[in-house]
């Protein structure tokens, strides 16, 4: 195949045809960062807004009330049962005592209800209640009616209607909604970030192309001089791969002080996760993923390109 | 050293490059190729560089036919083939010295090797003080010697001049066909073509004539007739 000296030769002419083509070379690689830049929004853009969706998710659970009755062995025999259904991600008890301490520790500073606590004195009591958080927003419909069986009317609370208490019937309607716009989101913003890639794929493509077409004459000259496929084209494809290295790291460069001020911008709308702190915390895998991009794009577009003037 | 068999190369019916062209060039010879433009000169030079194939017959250098070649194996025969075009196609980001030194490069010759050959035969050509300018700083005839030093310095069998001073004033021109003389002096054959009448006739070799993509003539010591 290739032996030590040409491929330190291919290495050489890289490098040299890099930098004497300046001008198409620097055109190339702005093109080809604009790319990687527009790969990278969608990477951490999209990602980042999974990881809203994921947390607004989190947020979402049901709880059921049980009644002062209830033995407490028996509300744990029911969380183990939920817990083996297959739509039931996490289940968690609060005593009547938790639910109690949860309440004061909300309300320190409203002196209204805390002096109202106080007048009920110790026998007051909330009841106990199990919080279920389900795999999917989805899967709540299917809880709701595991428990309204039948099986723990005794134990279960139930409301002025004969209702058993559980908050997903109450907030139905507002859960539903947002499970659709956050689905909606998540496909949308999917089908986006497909589109963009593929245009700076395209983009980067043709840019490379372009370069190489320039050097069609000169491709034909070698061959007949006698080069080897192989001799012609690897300078062609180190081109490429510093065209694929410069590129993320413009990108990333161009990055920092825009995730930075994102982040401070938007600090408000998705309160503690921050763009810019999703993007610091992952940047290893961020870099890796644009450079690994990057340089597969390079090689790729110019492996294509030096194929189709290679027929001589 | 080559043998043209019966080849034809035909693009359509109303266009015949070539047809049933048969002739053989021993070693050491000076062939020079004439013929108008458009008698065929090019394709026939271009069959015999594999860069065009034939419609029918066959193409030798030596024993191996050029079209029956694989892939890999081209370069090996062109590197034993040196070639010179009228408009140089030296390569243009890449100094004198270095398109010289780019056909040994290709053959994978070590860089002791290539420093002292291409120092030598940019010499020969007469352009040892320009061997660090790029081809856009060069004359024409300038071009075409570092050409003619590409191509001879891998010391092919075979040097193809494909009218070598068509775009060159008669200064250059002679200056040039004399280098091509040299060459063969030294023991490489010379293919050259041209419609040059008074290189032709000065030269007093053999004459192979071209023309509506026939062979008309063939002479040992032969004029430009047409």
């Amino acid at each position: 195949m290739i032996d030590k000296i040409t491929f330190k030769r291919i290495l050489k002419w890289g490098f040299i045809n890099f930098f004497r083509n300046g001008a198409v070379s620097l055109a190339t690689v702005l093109v080809m960062s604009l790319s990687i830049f527009m790969i990278g929004l969608v990477l951490v853009g999209g990602s980042f807004i999974s990881v809203v969706i994921s947390n607004l998710e989190e947020k979402v659970d049901i709880s059921a009330d049980f009644r002062q009755i209830a033995p407490e062995a028996e509300i744990l025999a029911l969380k183990r049962e939920l817990e083996v259904l297959p739509e039931v991600k996490s289940v968690k008890y609060i005593s009547s005592e938790e639910a109690l301490s949860l309440f004061k520790e909300r309300h320190k500073d409203d002196e209204v209800v805390l002096g109202s606590l106080a007048v009920l004195g110790e026998d007051f009591r909330l009841p106990a209640s199990l919080e279920i958080k389900a795999q999917d927003p989805s899967k709540f419909e299917a809880i709701s009616k595991f428990l309204e069986s039948g099986a723990y009317d005794d134990i279960l609370e139930k409301d002025a209607s004969g209702r058993e208490k559980i908050t997903y019937r109450q907030n139905q309607l507002a859960i539903d909604k947002l499970t659709s716009l956050l689905t909606t989101a998540r496909r949308l913003g999917l089908a986006l970030s497909a589109i963009l890639a593929l245009i700076a794929l395209l983009v980067a493509y043709s840019t490379v192309r372009l370069a190489i077409y320039n050097a069609k004459d000169e491709i034909s000259v070698m061959q007949l001089v006698g080069a080897s496929r192989a001799f012609i084209r690897g300078p062609f494809l180190v081109e490429g791969i510093i065209y694929g290295i410069i590129a993320p790291i413009l990108t990333l460069a161009v990055f920092y002080p825009a995730f930075w001020f994102a982040g401070k911008k938007t600090e408000v709308l998705f309160g503690e996760l921050n763009i810019f702190g999703y993007f610091i915390s992952n940047i290893f895998q961020i870099s890796f993923i644009l450079l690994f991009a990057g340089v597969l794009l390079g090689v790729l577009s110019a492996y294509i390109a030096t194929r189709r003037y290679l027929k001589v | 050293m080559i043998y043209f068999e019966k080849v034809s190369k035909i693009y359509s019916p109303t266009s015949i490059a070539l047809e049933d062209v048969s002739f053989t060039i021993k070693p050491n010879e000076f062939v020079s190729l004439v013929g108008q433009s458009g008698a065929g000169k090019t394709t026939l030079l271009k069959l015999l560089l594999a860069e065009e194939y034939p419609t029918s017959g066959q193409i030798f250098f030596e024993s191996s036919d050029i079209h029956a070649l694989l892939k890999h194996e081209l370069p090996h025969v062109r590197r034993r083939m040196g070639v010179i075009f009228q408009d140089y196609r030296l390569l243009p980001m890449k100094t004198a010295f270095e398109n010289v030194a780019f056909a040994l490069e290709a053959a994978g010759r070590p860089d002791e090797d290539i420093s002292s050959d291409v120092a030598h035969v940019l010499d020969l050509v007469g352009l040892s003080d320009k061997i660090w300018n790029f081809p856009h700083e060069l004359s024409g005839g300038e071009k075409q010697r570092v050409a003619i030093a590409r191509a001879i310095v891998t010391r092919p069998d075979l040097v193809i001049a494909d009218e070598p001073t068509g775009n060159l004033d008669p200064l250059n021109t002679r200056d040039i066909i004399r280098l091509l003389e040299k060459i063969n002096d030294l023991g490489t054959t010379v293919l050259l073509a041209t419609h040059d009448k008074e290189i032709i006739d000065s030269l007093e070799r053999r004459v192979v004539t071209l023309d509506k993509g026939h062979v008309i003539r063939d002479e040992l010591r032969g004029r430009y007739v047409l």
